[in-house]
């Protein structure tokens, strides 16, 4: 007999961290897993969440927030709930950290007005806020995967979206980038990576509804929380992405960076 | 003094100039000068919206928010016209009417009614978020009726204006220079504008209207937290977003008692009640009667693109600008209100668009009954197409969307695929509604 699938969907305080169409990753997931008939559910993780409802996630999301909900976010994560979080992401649980908040899985983010928040320190990297009055890195972007194997995403190796942060993310010596920059600014405007990549946690800078136009990284996200939770190789039915893929490649087109590919 | 006298005519100068530009755009049919002149002027004297401020007679009225300034300033200036109705002495009433509100479009605005040895009579301005600051600056001195308007604050163009808290931030520290004869009307049903207003010469307006309650909570909410103390803020009712009758169980701010809360709206949909709400709050503190409101309000015609009717090959089309979430939500449900089968939604990246598209994932389309048709396009019409094929329940979809990759394409289908008595809807972002507009009426605006 056929196994029932069901997934369930952790998302990081969303009305804390959820600014700019964050949202939409979490209905990305939502309907490729419903259209594939594998019921998922999703629930907030608040203050009050309790360790266990943690840990019957399956994949966890993390959005971007505003300066003074980060802070307050920024501890409760690292006081209440890093411990699990970082349990469940050794354990293989995938996760996607967008917008602002891998900031709050490095070693720390030194805020605009120069205060120091701990990090979870799920990866070694450091982010640093020049000051409000520099400028931030804004633009739509494109990259080139290099911390996923490419036969895990159907050999489809851009991703496309749009960044908008002043923080500025160094990683550390240990860090697995999640992409090669190939248009845009990534961590920093400096190095040309963009994001991280632990066993299946990816953080990157890319805005909210990043799965939209990048239906490759939410089906192996997907996959990922399939097989830590049913212990097999599960293969998702293919969907037809004709819409998804159309809106990448005039992305990477206009951005002129299939020239780089 | 000679200084004084040379800068003077520096600015005539300027301004002459301004009108010879205004001239030469209308003559080759360019626009209507509604930036230009004015950054011509500005280049030349960065303070010359002051020397403007200075010449109007009677008052200043300034509109800021993030939803429905257009409407609300031209309800008002069409008040204080009809207030003026039967004198022989024409009014001179400065109006930014196309909705280009940064320093440039307000000093267009006054280089268009610049008229030698008259002074302007009144200045009713709407002003975008980021520009109030320089603008109130340039007021200090004023001496005239000062109102500001403040209708709401929604998250919108975080590439542009930053985040909600810092524009709250920022109106709060700037309207502290403001003129103390200053008048503030506000909606108090938003508690940011409660906070950045609190202590001043405050006149409140907001709906008292249960049977207007949202059933749900939208998702692109701002400000559900107290601005006061950081508390989650409890709601007896919600109208849109984080607008609605608000209490803070700790620190027991309030929504303030109202002055007005109830007027016959001049357009559908909630925002316009607000905007109607608004005007008319303005009026009664300008000392304008009853009556001469009621005729104003009366022969009142939209905006253009702010619900604005046209007829196009005999068929009947309204535009309905939509521009953040907040007033995406609040205008899809105005549309589906009036009854609407087909719905072009037109998304541009633009500069005055804002470049960053992801909002459109705040937007509940979901609220969008599958029998209405949805027409997509736009400079990321994919983007918008994939936010409304992620609403369908089966993967197989259902034929009620269409992408188009010009907008002229997705407007010809539009009308091709209503009845006679239907109206076509667009949705469009800012250029995309200018875009839209020359399509229809086959003549550019700005």
């Amino acid at each position: 007999m056929k196994k029932i699938l069901e997934l369930t969907v952790g998302w990081l305080y969303p009305d804390l961290m959820s600014t700019y169409g964050d949202r939409g990753n979490v209905i990305v997931l939502s309907k490729r897993s419903e259209w594939r008939s594998i019921p998922l559910s999703v629930i907030p993780i608040s203050f009050e969440t309790s360790r266990k409802d943690l840990l019957s996630c399956n994949l966890v999301l993390g959005g971007g927030a505003q300066d003074r909900e980060q802070e307050l976010v920024a501890n409760d994560l690292r006081l209440n709930k890093g411990k699990t979080l970082k349990e469940m992401f050794t354990r293989g649980i995938p996760g996607l950290f967008v917008c602002g908040s891998p900031q709050l899985l490095g070693k720390y983010y030194m805020t605009g007005d120069g205060k120091k928040l701990l990090g979870l320190g799920i990866f070694q990297f450091v982010t640093k806020h020049f000051g409000h009055d520099k400028p931030r890195c804004i633009g739509n972007t494109a990259g080139k995967v290099v911390g996923i194997p490419l036969s895990e995403i159907g050999k489809r190796e851009t991703i496309v979206g749009f960044e908008n942060h002043g923080g500025r993310t160094y990683l550390g010596q240990n860090d697995k980038p999640f992409a090669q920059v190939l248009k845009g600014y990534g961590n920093n405007g400096e190095d040309g990576y963009e994001g991280a990549v632990y066993k299946n946690v990816i953080a990157c800078y890319y805005h909210g509804p990043f799965l939209s136009k990048n239906p490759h990284i939410a089906d192996w996200l997907l996959t990922k929380a399939l097989e830590i939770k049913y212990g097999k190789i599960q293969t998702l039915t293919p969907l037809n992405d004709r819409l998804e893929w159309k809106a990448h490649m005039l992305m990477l087109s206009r951005l002129e960076a299939y020239k780089d590919i | 003094m000679v200084l004084h006298l040379l800068t003077t005519y520096f600015s005539l100068a300027l301004i002459f100039f301004g009108k010879l530009t205004i001239q030469l755009l209308t003559i080759f049919g360019i626009g209507a000068g509604g930036t230009w002149p004015g950054e011509i002027a500005l280049r030349g004297n960065p303070h010359i919206l002051s020397f403007f401020l200075r010449r109007v007679r009677s008052g200043i009225v300034l509109v800021a928010g993030t939803n429905g300034k257009t409407t609300t300033s031209k309800l008002i200036q069409r008040i204080v016209a009809e207030s003026n109705r039967g004198n022989t002495d024409r009014m001179t009433i400065v109006h930014n009417e196309t909705g280009a509100n940064l320093m440039n479009g307000l000093i267009s605005a006054f280089i268009r009614e610049w008229r030698i040895q008259k002074p302007y009579d009144f200045a009713v301005l709407e002003v975008d978020e980021a520009s109030l600051p320089h603008v109130v600056a340039e007021m200090q001195a004023y001496k005239g009726k000062v109102v500001l308007v403040l209708l709401n604050l929604f998250r919108d163009q975080l590439d542009r204006y930053g985040e909600v808290r810092m524009i709250a931030r920022i109106w709060k520290e700037s309207i502290k220079k403001l003129p103390s004869q200053t008048v503030f009307v506000v909606n108090a049903d938003d508690p940011e504008l409660v906070d950045v207003t609190h202590g001043k010469k405050n006149k409140y307006f907001g709906i008292k209207d249960p049977s207007s309650y949202l059933k749900k909570g939208e998702h692109a909410t701002d400000s559900t937290y107290c601005p006061f103390c950081g508390q989650k803020l409890t709601y007896e009712g919600i109208y849109s977003s984080h607008l609605g009758i608000w209490r803070c169980q700790k620190c027991g701010n309030t929504r303030p008692k109202l002055t007005l809360s109830a007027y016959p709206s001049v357009l559908p949909g909630l925002y316009n009640r607000y905007n109607t709400l608004a005007a008319v709050l303005t009026a009664q503190i300008l000392g304008i009667n009853k009556n001469q409101i009621k005729n104003a309000l009366e022969n009142f015609s939209p905006a253009f693109g702010r619900g604005e009717g046209l007829i196009v090959e005999g068929k009947r089309v309204k535009i309905f600008l939509a521009k953040n979430p907040a007033g995406f939500n609040a205008t899809v449900r105005t549309v589906l209100e009036l009854g609407a089968k087909n719905i072009v939604f037109l998304l541009n990246d633009r500069v005055p668009d804002g470049r960053d598209v992801s909002w459109i994932w705040d937007v509940d389309f979901e609220m969008i009954p599958d029998a209405v048709m949805c027409i997509a396009s736009g400079d990321r019409a994919y983007d918008l197409g994939l936010r409304i094929k992620y609403t369908h329940k089966s993967r197989s979809g259902i034929s009620n969307l269409k992408i188009f990759e010009t907008t002229k394409e997705a407007i010809v289908f539009g009308l091709k695929q209503m009845k006679q008595h239907e109206t076509l809807y667009i949705v469009p972002t800012y250029s995309a509604m200018l875009e839209a507009r020359k399509i229809l009426t086959g003549q550019a605006i700005l």
